[in-house]
């Protein structure tokens, strides 16, 4: 009587102890406003954590790019960008996002929810290395274009599909347009009419022309050491530009580098191209914060702010440079407008994001840049992104055929055991509490594969009550009484049931140990369903008997 | 009470010349199948980009591919996934230099540019490099052969090694089943699947280990009887179990074949086939092969003793191999 007591607090036990881990609790989440930004809001719902299969959002693995020189110590590498991706992938702000290291070379991105994959690629694989370079003012791209033309005509290069517009009467129309469509107006009225009188000066055809390809392509912009060129001879140049022998005629200290804006100058669309000293004067190691704020003259904006170093060697540097242009370099492409400097900056500054930029792309921006550069280049190894609306048909499936196999299950079971077959099915729902708790306690994902793995494992927990009831149903025929039969049965059954489900742990162990994502979260379900599975039948069932026993008061027929 | 198949006397074994060679037809066939077609893999395997895109309305087929073909990927497989109105689009390989994802992006802009700015929607999309690929293929194969291997030592634990090598050959030829089966029915190889295949390995087990579980109780028994009886017996004495243990499962799997949609599809035909030859080789595989050990390697007296310590020593103990002998010629 005793340890039948002990039984049943030990069955409740497991069963406050279930209900109390699968208990609707509240989780902290962000949710994505509509311009891209995030709230924390807070829902209550069960502790079961779904994988991306089922929840959408975007599986991402990353690998160190070798393509631009091999990285020697790729595994190292790889640790120190882990953090970097880690703290970005944070601030993003999706819970639950997953960011670990796979193998020796791979770091792996789950991000439930998010199935913008440009967005999460940009964000977990920009290099972030953000430089200040002041513009060149010595007219080292002019001097050196000659050079350019006879290696374009050297390597037989033609123009793309446009040519610069070459008619003087170019330079008031520029001069104009420019200014209206310029949304990146810069720092101050100042900068503005500074702007204005470089362009009057510089917007045509640049000087010195010898008619080569490349000096055809290439306008004067506004600035010291800003060019422009027709958008549809992007690509020419920026493979002309990479070429090794190009590198190599470029002036001592000084480097090209392409903008992110545009401009349209009589329905044609221009791209920035920029001529800046090599040496940085600070460089995004010294940042220690950042955010995204817009600006009413200049739209979207990050702020930022320099540690005491950073910040002394820029006021140092910005003092020596006034009246210079300052090129923001993030990646090597020049963010915005470079800004001219009207008097010593000290440790706080601002990015202009440029046209077209929301203020999802200035989040984005400050987050890459606290997050810091990454210390190697990386590549997208794979990226896998599902549809959140396709998560939600898998669950609904799932449920759905899990909810018919049960009912069957269910009704076999009644209709052939009778009574013994309604402990059993009261066995059975305690094995689904008992399962789906285990997984809650131990924080496991339930994937699709799992939800059928978990809808099989139902059909293969009533084994071991079959096993146990035909044995009980032996005894009987052998004339024994019912509480012997019943305590035979289960004894005799024990190795069986053991040895069977023993072979299946180990296989789900090996799926576990080899398996990714979903088929993890298969293993995972398997081995919590073969567990609460023996458990459930051994120890709940019997118990049940044992009570039933003893309410009977020695029952002489057992309906099995 | 009810009672199915209760009491039975089948002589199981007789019939395994006969059962031996469907299933050897079987998989002859399906691995002739297989070396002309190939497996079906999966792009996990195979590294590449799939799009899975649902449309409003059924669209024509031929104008998503000549879209995808505009778009420059011509050799893609553009197949119907469950309902007209869901597509796949693969598209094997990579071509040197392009980065991984672009071809995901390329494809959901042509499909936009033809079908409009939000038709169809793409709702799942996967890039693999081949790197990975070749990776996820061998994580799968070393999954494969560690498996068997593990069960393996477990088996030659808990059971004498007549017994752990019927069982293995058993799930072998299992296995092998179920690549033919997978074979004829040209269902896509992936990750899902081979979690499947390593399911059914420990399903059929579970079944092999049942019956001898039961033989070797059954030799424990006093009186010697050929082994043959005794496996007959044990599988007769297990026929319930069996059937109704069985026909939950099957039930259990149908219910996600018919209900649980595309996605899982393979995996529950798999686990279907799983069932029925997990059941045929308990019966027809491991048994015969237990006997034709038996036969070879007959049971010294010292064996028989060990594995029925408690049963009483009666002069004619080593009858059991004779017998076998003598009845399966």
């Amino acid at each position: 009587m005793s340890n039948l007591k002990y039984r049943l607090a030990i069955v409740v036990g497991l069963v406050l102890l279930s209900v109390y881990a699968l208990f609707p609790r509240d989780v902290k989440k962000r949710e994505r406003r509509p311009d891209g930004t995030f709230y924390d809001t807070i829902s209550r719902r069960v502790p079961l954590r779904r994988g991306l299969d089922l929840s959408g959002g975007m599986h991402l693995a990353l690998e160190v790019d070798e393509s631009k020189g091999t990285v020697a110590n790729k595994s190292d590498a790889i640790d120190r960008a882990l953090k970097v991706v880690r703290t970005r992938m944070e601030g993003l702000g999706v819970s639950e996002t997953v960011v670990q290291k796979a193998g020796n070379d791979r770091i792996i991105v789950d991000i439930p929810g998010l199935d913008d994959r440009e967005r999460a690629i940009k964000i977990a694989r920009d290099q972030a290395f953000l430089q200040f370079q002041i513009t060149d003012k010595t007219q080292a791209f002019e001097k050196i274009l000659p050079r350019l033309d006879a290696i374009a005509k050297e390597k037989g290069l033609t123009q793309g599909a446009a040519a610069a517009p070459a008619t003087p009467t170019q330079g008031a129309g520029l001069n104009g347009l420019l200014t209206a469509t310029d949304t990146s107006k810069s720092d101050s009225a100042k900068v503005v009419g500074a702007r204005k009188d470089s362009t009057k000066a510089d917007s045509t055809v640049l000087p010195g022309v010898t008619g080569g390809t490349i000096s055809k392509m290439i306008l004067a912009g506004s600035m010291p050491g800003q060019f422009m060129f027709d958008r549809s001879n992007e690509d020419v140049l920026k493979s002309f530009f990479s070429r090794p022998e190009v590198q190599v005629a470029m002036p001592p200290g000084k480097v090209v580098r392409f903008g992110s804006d545009t401009t349209v100058i009589q329905s044609k669309t221009y791209r920035f191209l920029y001529m800046l000293d090599e040496r940085p004067i600070v460089t995004g190691v010294d940042l220690i914060d950042a955010k995204p704020n817009t600006s009413p003259t200049e739209g979207t904006i990050v702020e930022f702010q320099l540690n005491n170093e950073g910040g002394r060697r820029f006021l140092r540097e910005t003092s020596k440079h006034l009246k210079d242009y300052m090129a923001i370099v993030l990646d090597n492409v020049v963010m915005g407008f470079p800004p001219v400097i009207n008097g010593a900056i000290g440790t706080k500054g601002q990015i202009t994001m440029g046209q077209g930029r929301d203020l999802q792309a200035a989040q984005d921006l400050s987050l890459v840049l606290k997050a810091g550069a990454l210390p190697v280049p990386l590549r997208v190894a794979d990226v896998r992104t599902i549809g959140p609306s396709l998560g939600q048909d898998s669950i609904d499936r799932a449920f759905r055929a899990g909810t018919i196999a049960i009912v069957l299950v269910v009704v076999i079971m009644l209709g052939y055991y009778r009574f013994s077959g309604l402990l059993a099915v009261g066995g059975l729902a305690l094995y689904v509490l008992y399962t789906l708790a285990t997984l809650a306690g131990f924080d496991a994902v339930l994937t699709l594969p799992g939800l059928a793995g978990f809808v099989l494992s139902i059909g293969i927990a009533v084994d071991a009550n079959v096993l146990i009831f035909e044995r009980i149903r032996e005894e009987l025929d052998r004339g024994k009484t019912v509480r012997t039969a019943i305590d035979e049965g289960f004894r005799h059954a024990m190795s069986a049931i053991i040895d069977s489900n023993v072979s299946t742990i180990l296989t789900a162990a090996v799926l576990y140990q080899y398996g990714t994502g979903p088929v993890k979260g298969f293993a995972v379900t398997l081995i919590a369903g073969i567990v609460a599975s023996m458990v459930t039948s051994i120890f709940v069932v019997r118990t049940f008997y044992l009570l039933w026993l003893t309410r009977s008061r020695g029952a002489q027929t057992l309906s099995i | 009470m009810l009672r199915i198949l209760h009491g039975t006397k089948i002589d199981f074994i007789k019939a395994w010349r006969i059962a031996i060679g469907i299933t050897a037809v079987f998989i002859v066939g399906g691995l002739v199948f297989l070396g002309v077609h190939g497996i079906n893999k999966s792009i996990e395997f195979t590294g590449g980009t799939l799009l899975q895109v649902a449309f409003k309305q059924p669209p024509d087929v031929a104008a998503i591919r000549a879209t995808v073909d505009a778009a420059g990927y011509t050799g893609a497989e553009i197949q119907q996934f469950g309902s007209p109105r869901d597509f796949t689009i693969r598209a094997a390989g990579h071509r040197a230099g392009v980065q991984v994802e672009t071809i995901a992006r390329d494809l959901e802009a042509a499909l936009h540019k033809r079908f409009g700015p939000t038709e169809p929607k793409v709702v799942r999309t996967e890039a693999i490099s081949a790197r990975v690929g070749d990776e996820l293929s061998r994580n799968a194969m070393i999954a494969i052969v560690i498996s068997l291997f593990v069960t393996l030592l477990y088996l030659a634990f808990r059971f004498e090694w007549r017994f752990g090598v019927a069982a293995v050959l058993a799930t072998a030829h299992d296995l092998l089943s179920t690549l033919a089966f997978l074979a004829i029915m040209r269902l896509e190889v992936s990750l899902t699947v081979v979690a499947a295949l390593l399911t059914v390995i420990g399903y059929s087990l579970n079944d092999t280990i049942i019956i001898f579980d039961r033989v070797r109780e059954n030799l424990r028994k006093a009186r010697p009887e050929p082994l043959y009886d005794v496996l007959n017996r044990s599988i007769n004495e297990t026929l319930p179990r069996s059937v109704l243990t069985h026909v939950t499962v099957a039930a259990a799997t149908l219910s996600l074949l018919l209900f649980a949609g595309e996605v899982i599809r393979p995996f529950s035909w798999i686990m279907l086939f799983g069932i029925v030859t997990g059941t045929f080789s308990s019966v027809y595989i491991a048994g015969p092969i237990l006997l034709w050990i038996e036969r070879r390697w007959p049971r010294s007296r010292g064996d028989r003793a060990s594995a029925r310590p408690a049963a009483p020593t009666k002069p004619r103990a080593p009858a059991a191999s004779q017998p076998v002998a003598a009845r399966t010629r």
